[in-house]
This record gives structure tokens, sequence and C-alpha cells, in this order.
């Protein structure tokens, strides 16, 4: 197994535990970290793909996303703060009346 | 001086003409309303006054011009670019540019146009303030700087119109001066027939507009085939040129001439278009004034005199100038003797002399026509203003029925009412008599009919002219309650006496002063006819004239510049004319009741001229308002419904689609991973 594919597979489970976490947990803060987890693992497919044609840019663009990924946590964790104050839990369920 | 330092000082002076009027108009209309608006007059004033004095250098540099060289005169001169190598022109073909013609037509018509405008203002100065108040003064009126605005700019319009060297900035002219009028004639928009007159006056003339820009369309599309690429087949030059060289069929010719007199026929107010001008009596006496002499209405006649090349060749479209000529100064002529009020009365009698010069054009005599719209400028202004003093006088009535003995109230302004009247009437040695006596030789030497009616219009108009007079001037001193008595103004009374002057004064510069003449002394075509016939001969030259009819040797005699009989004819009939409005109006008033009541119908049908209005609201106005109903419907139901109906699909499409937003964030999610899941496996299988 190629230093390659342990990026990929480094990656591929990141991202499906995120993906678990997002579907499993009910709790915003919690479902908002799993999301953030799933980008890591986009990330690291970016820096395994990168060393594989031996290029700096997957590189260089991994660090633009992680540096995107820190200004959107920020603004996904103001928006939960807002979501609790309106509700007083952090409880996805109670945002169900938002139906169509 | 070289010719060509002439050329350039008289095209300099040509382009103060309109230029000076629209910087007036510029002045007054943007700080009208801020600074000094009662001295609104003055810049207008003085804008046109300086337009007149360089019409007056202008018309000495074309003489000076003419004694070199007649062929000059075919010049255009080209002021700038105005389009260019746009989809109108595309980069193959020319450029249409603005340029000026400078002839001795433009000439005669700028000084007409801006002496007598000049005249009109002065005169507005005091017409346009309010009546005298108690120890006060004369205040402006409401509107006053926006009218003289206006006026600067009507008068920058016509002068344009006239300076134009090619059919397009002719047809803005037209534009301009269609649009003025309907500024003008609503000026007192509060007042709802004002707003109506204005509405009517633009819509007729923009039916006769329509037609006039088909003309323009065909001289274009004609002509193009034939000029040579650096040529504008619009420039009168060029496309006069090519048509007197017979590059249209006979054919081409009837059908530009008859559609550009379309835009004449609405202009001049002749039939079947004439409806607007009646109406128009709406309007401030000064635009009125305007109006009826030397812009809207002198423009038809100046564009008919200037496209002449073309009329000249179709002899069927000269018939027809002739014949609408003729129909419409009878027709308006008898509508005239029926009506009350007196700006009717002169609306009316303005019509029936624009037919005189229509006729005088459609027999081969334009150079009488434009002598005749000459003297006519004189004494229809004259007229016009001396009866608006009247009826401000007595107090906005403009019924005559209700006028009586203001000859003691009004003296200067009733001494020059009867001079215009007289001078309309054709009363010997007056302008009008000169004028209008030319006109109907030149009909008989074309066919007896246009003569008979030419001579039975003018008894006629020496009628109706005087019945006017009597009624208003003659009689007990009637002025309403609560009316102070007041004079015309001093601005005003000498721009009337200035016009009286000239109604008197007009007719000699077209006779000659020769032993052996008429009375003596005195033959007609004199030196106005002289200066223009570098223009308007060769334009009787081109074609043959309508055939004549069977008498063919008798009516030159009568009509030849040797004998008097018909002079002597016309100027009778004028006396008798007055003579018999005296008897029935003057000596005996209930007279005239009496020829009233003996034939109600007549007089009734007269009075609403001969239900023109009425014909053309059941044959025009109700069946276009029925299809627009109609229109309007299809628009709603039938293109609003497809457009409805469209839109109803997304909406369909959203109601279904909205189940799925049901708001568990999860519930997305599962879709979403449900998604990639798909797109994985496909990938795979397709890898």
């Amino acid at each position: 197994m190629s230093l390659i594919n342990a990026y990929l597979l480094v990656g591929a489970i990141l991202f499906a535990v995120g993906m678990v976490g997002f579907l499993s947990r009910r709790n915003l803060i919690m479902m908002f970290l799993s999301t953030e987890i799933m980008l890591q693992g986009v990330i690291l497919n970016l820096v395994g793909f990168g060393l594989k044609h031996g290029q700096l840019a997957g590189q260089a663009f991994a660090m633009f996303l992680v540096v995107t990924a820190a200004v959107e946590a920020g603004l996904a964790l103001g928006l939960v703060l807002l979501l609790f104050r309106r509700q007083k839990t952090l409880d996805v369920e109670a945002w169900q009346t938002l139906h169509g | 001086m070289t010719l060509a330092a002439s050329e350039f000082g008289a095209l300099g002076v040509a382009m103060l003409i309109p230029l000076l009027p629209l910087s007036g108009a510029g002045l007054v209309g943007l700080l009208g309303p801020r600074a000094r608006r009662s001295a609104s007059h003055w810049p207008v004033i003085l804008g046109v006054g300086g337009a007149m004095l360089c019409s007056l250098v202008l018309l000495g540099a074309v003489q000076g011009i003419a004694a070199d060289d007649p062929a000059q005169f075919a010049n255009s001169y080209k002021i700038c670019s105005w389009i260019t190598h746009s989809w109108i022109a595309p980069a193959n073909r020319l450029s249409f540019d603005i340029n000026f013609r400078i002839d001795p037509l433009t000439a005669i018509m700028l000084t007409m146009v801006c002496t007598v405008s000049l005249l009109t203002l002065l005169c507005s100065r005091d017409d346009m303030r309010g009546h005298l108040r108690r120890g006060g003064r004369r205040r402006p009126e409401r509107g006053y700087e926006r009218f003289f605005a206006l006026m600067s700019l009507f008068v920058f319009s016509m002068c344009t119109l006239v300076l134009a060297g090619n059919f397009l900035l002719l047809y803005l002219g037209f534009e301009a001066v269609g649009l003025c009028s309907y500024l003008l004639i609503g000026f007192h928009y509060q007042r709802p027939a004002a707003a109506a007159a204005a509405k009517k006056a633009f819509l007729v003339n923009r039916i006769g507009d329509f037609g006039f820009a088909l003309g323009i369309l065909f001289i274009y599309l004609w002509l193009s085939p034939h000029v040579q690429t650096n040529e504008d087949p619009l420039d009168y030059q060029v496309a006069f040129r090519y048509i007197t060289a017979d590059a249209l069929s006979q054919r081409q010719c009837t059908i530009i001439a008859l559609l550009l007199l379309c835009g004449a026929v609405g202009k001049s107010a002749q039939l079947p278009l004439q409806v607007w001008l009646p109406d128009a009596a709406e309007a401030p006496p000064p635009v009125s004034a305007l109006i009826h002499s030397v812009t809207t209405a002198a423009a038809g006649i100046y564009m008919v005199v200037r496209c002449g090349p073309i009329f000249a060749a179709s002899p069927t479209a000269m018939a027809v100038v002739a014949s609408i000529g003729a129909i419409t100064a009878l027709f308006a002529a008898t509508i005239a003797l029926a009506q009350y009020d007196i700006r009717r009365i002169l609306a009316y009698s303005t019509i029936s002399q624009l037919g005189y010069m229509f006729l005088g054009v459609g027999v081969f005599a334009a150079d009488s026509a434009i002598f005749h719209l000459f003297t006519h400028a004189f004494f229809k202004p004259l007229l016009l203003l001396a009866a608006g003093s009247m009826t401000s006088a007595m107090g906005g009535i403009t019924d005559v029925r209700q006028f009586g003995g203001l000859r003691r109230v009004l003296p200067v302004t009733s001494a020059t009412f009867v001079i215009g009247a007289l001078a309309l009437a054709g009363f010997p040695l007056l302008s009008g008599f000169f004028s209008e006596g030319e006109i109907v030789r030149a009909g008989f030497a074309a066919h007896p009919i246009l003569g008979l009616i030419g001579l039975a219009t003018g008894a006629l108009t020496a009628f109706y002219a005087f019945r006017m007079v009597f009624l208003a001037l003659g009689g007990r001193e009637r002025i309403p309650q609560g009316i102070q008595r007041h004079q015309a103004g001093k601005w005003m009374a000498a721009s009337l006496v200035l016009l009286a002057a000239g109604a008197i004064g007009a007719g000699y510069v077209g006779v000659t002063f020769e032993d052996g003449g008429l009375a003596g002394f005195i033959k007609p075509h004199g030196p106005f006819h002289e200066f223009l016939e570098p223009v308007v001969v060769p334009l009787a030259g081109t074609a043959v004239p309508p055939q004549r009819g069977a008498d063919q040797s008798v009516v030159p005699q009568l009509g030849g510049y040797g004998d008097y009989t018909l002079t002597c004819v016309s100027g009778a009939l004028s006396m008798i004319g007055i003579a018999l409005a005296y008897l029935l109006y003057a000596r005996r008033r209930g007279w005239g009741e009496a020829v009233r009541n003996a034939a109600p119908q007549v007089c009734r049908l007269l009075h609403d001229g001969y239900c023109i209005d009425e014909v053309n609201d059941t044959l025009v106005v109700r069946p276009l308002r029925r299809t627009a109903a109609l229109l309007h419907g299809m628009d709603r139901f039938i293109v609003d419904g497809v457009v409805r109906t469209v839109s109803m699909v997304p909406r369909a499409i959203g109601l279904a689609l909205r189940k799925l937003q049901t708001g568990s964030l999860q519930g997305y999610g599962v879709t979403m991973a449900g998604g990639l899941v798909l797109i994985v496996l496909i990938v795979w299988l397709a890898g």
C-alpha cells in the first residue's frame, strides 16, 4: 500500500465518521463539528492527490481551505448561538417547523 | 468682397437666425421662473429682434449674390454631420448632414417669420399681463415665462424648418413646429377646452406628418439607386436635380408629391384636416397670431413651394393641390359667414386664405402664393391681436353679437382692426387686394372654375370680414358690468400700428409703378416676384401646366397682365361684399337676423362647419375607439391569458415539490448521503 492510498484511506475514514456523526447526533454543535470533520477528510484528499501528481497546488489549496474552514466555523457558531437564543435548546428537532 | 467671403458671411448670419431665438428660449426657460420673471420678455424679444436683423442682412446678401450668379442658389451649406455610420446610414453609404439652403425663398420667409414674430412678441408683453388692478401695475399672468420661452422655441423651429437644406431637417422642423403649437395652444391647460384643442391639433398634425414621413421615405427609397455614392438623396439639391432629370417615373412622383401634400394639408389646415385650426382659437391671441400667419400654417405652404420640383413633375399632384385649395377656400369662407365667435370667424378666414395660397401653388403661381402669404402675415396677426384686445376689453366674451360700440372704447384697436379687415377683404389698393387678385388671375389662367371660385371666395371674404367689423365695432356701446374700461397697452398699440402699416403697404413690394397700369400707375408683378424668380420660375418651366379649358383663347386675355378687367371685378366684388355687410349688420341690425331666420337649417349647418367634426367623430374617432377597445380586450384575455398560463407551470411544480421540504435537518442529510452513494456507484460501475 503506497503512501497516497494511506492519505486517501484516512480521508475517507474521516469523511465517513463525520457523516455518521452528522446523521446520528441531535445536538446542533455536534452536528456542526461532524461537518467540519467531513471537510477535513476532503482536504486530506487534496493533499494526497497533490502528492500523487508531484505538485504543490493541492497543498496550497488545502491551506486556503483550512483558513476558510476557520472563518466558516466562526460564522456557524455565531448562527448556532442565535438559534439557541431563540429556542433555548440545541436540539435540532426544535426546528422541524421549518417545513414546506 | 469675393463670392466665397460673402457666402461665408451669409452662412454665419444664417446660423445666427435660429440660434438667437433658441438661446432666448433656453435662457428664459431655465432661468425664467427663478430670476426676474416679469422681465421674461426681454431675452426673447432681443433674441427674435436679433434674428430679424440677421434675416434682413441675409436678404441683402442673397440679393447681392442673385445679381452675380443665379445658379448659386442651388447650393446647400453644410453645417455639420448629423447621423453618421449608424444602422440608418451604413458605412458604405453617405451620412446625413445638417445643412442649410439659402436662396431668395428662404430669405423672404425668414424675414417674414422674424418680423411678424417680433411684432407679435411686442404685443404679447401687454397681452400676457392681467387686467389693471385698482391702483396697481399690470402683473404678469401665470406662466408668463413659459409663454415667452415657448414662443421663442416656436420661432426657432420655424426658422430651422425654413433654413433646412434636406428633407430630414425639414421633417425635424415640421415636428418641432407641431410640438410648439401643441404646447402653446394648450397654454391654459387648466381649461379643458384648451387642453382638448391642443390634443386635437397635435393628433391631426400627426396624421398629416405620417404621410409626410412616408413621402420622405419613398424619396430615399426610390432615389437611392440613382444617386452617386457620396450624394445624399434626401438633400434638396440632389433630390430636385434627379427628379427634374426624370429619374423617377410619373407615378412615383405623383405618389411622393401626394404624400408630402398630406403633411402640408395637416399643417396648413386644408380639407380634410382643417378641423384643428378653429379649435386652436383657445390659444392666447399672440399664439393664434403666429400659428395663423408665419409658423404652423405657413409651414405647409412653404413646404409645397420648396418641394416645387417634385410637385411640378406630376400634373396630377398639381391638380390635386389646386382643387384642395379652391374647395377649402370656398368651403371655409361659407362657414365663416355663420360664425359668432370672433376667434372662429378669423380661424375659418385663415383656412380660406390658406386655401387661396394652395390654389396659387397648384396653378403654377407659387410666387403669387408666397406673396399672398406675405401680405396675409401682416393683416391676419393684426386682426387676431386686435380681436384679442377687444375680447379682453369685453371681459373674455368672444361672441360678436354681444359686442358693440367698441370703436369708442378702443379707438386704436378699432382703427387697426378695420384696416386689417379691409386688407383681408381685398379692398382696392390695400395689400390683400394685390395678392388675392394675382391668385385669381392665375386661377383663371389655369381653369375658369378655379378662377370663379377665387372670385366668389373674395366676395364672401369681404362680406364676413365686415359682418364681423360692423357687429363688433358698430352699434351702441355695450361693455359688461364690472369690467374696467381699458385701452390697449403702449407696446400693444405700437405693434398694432406697425402691423397695420404692413397691412396697408406690404402689397406695394409686389407691384411695379408704371404709367398706364391700374389706376394710372400700378402694375402687378413687382420686385417681390423678381426676387423670387430664380427659385420659382424654373419650377414653372419644368412641366407642362395642366390642360386648360376649351376656351383657351379667351382666358389668357382675361388673365394677361395688360388687362385689368379681372382686377376691377375683384375690387368691385369686395366693395359689394362690404356694402352688403353694411346693409345687413350696420344699417339695419335686424336684417341680418331676418336672413338667418329665413334659412335656419342652412345657417345651423354653416355654423357647425358642415358638421365636419361630427362626421369625423362617426367615421373615424368612434370606429377607432371601438377597435381600440377590441384590441384591449384581446390583449387582456388572449395575450395575458397565455402569459398567465405559462406562469402557472412553475407554480404547480413548486406546489408538488414543497412536500419534500420536511424541516428535519437529518432527513436532508440522509438524502444527500444517498445521493453521494448513488454518484459513487455510478462512477464505480461506469469506470
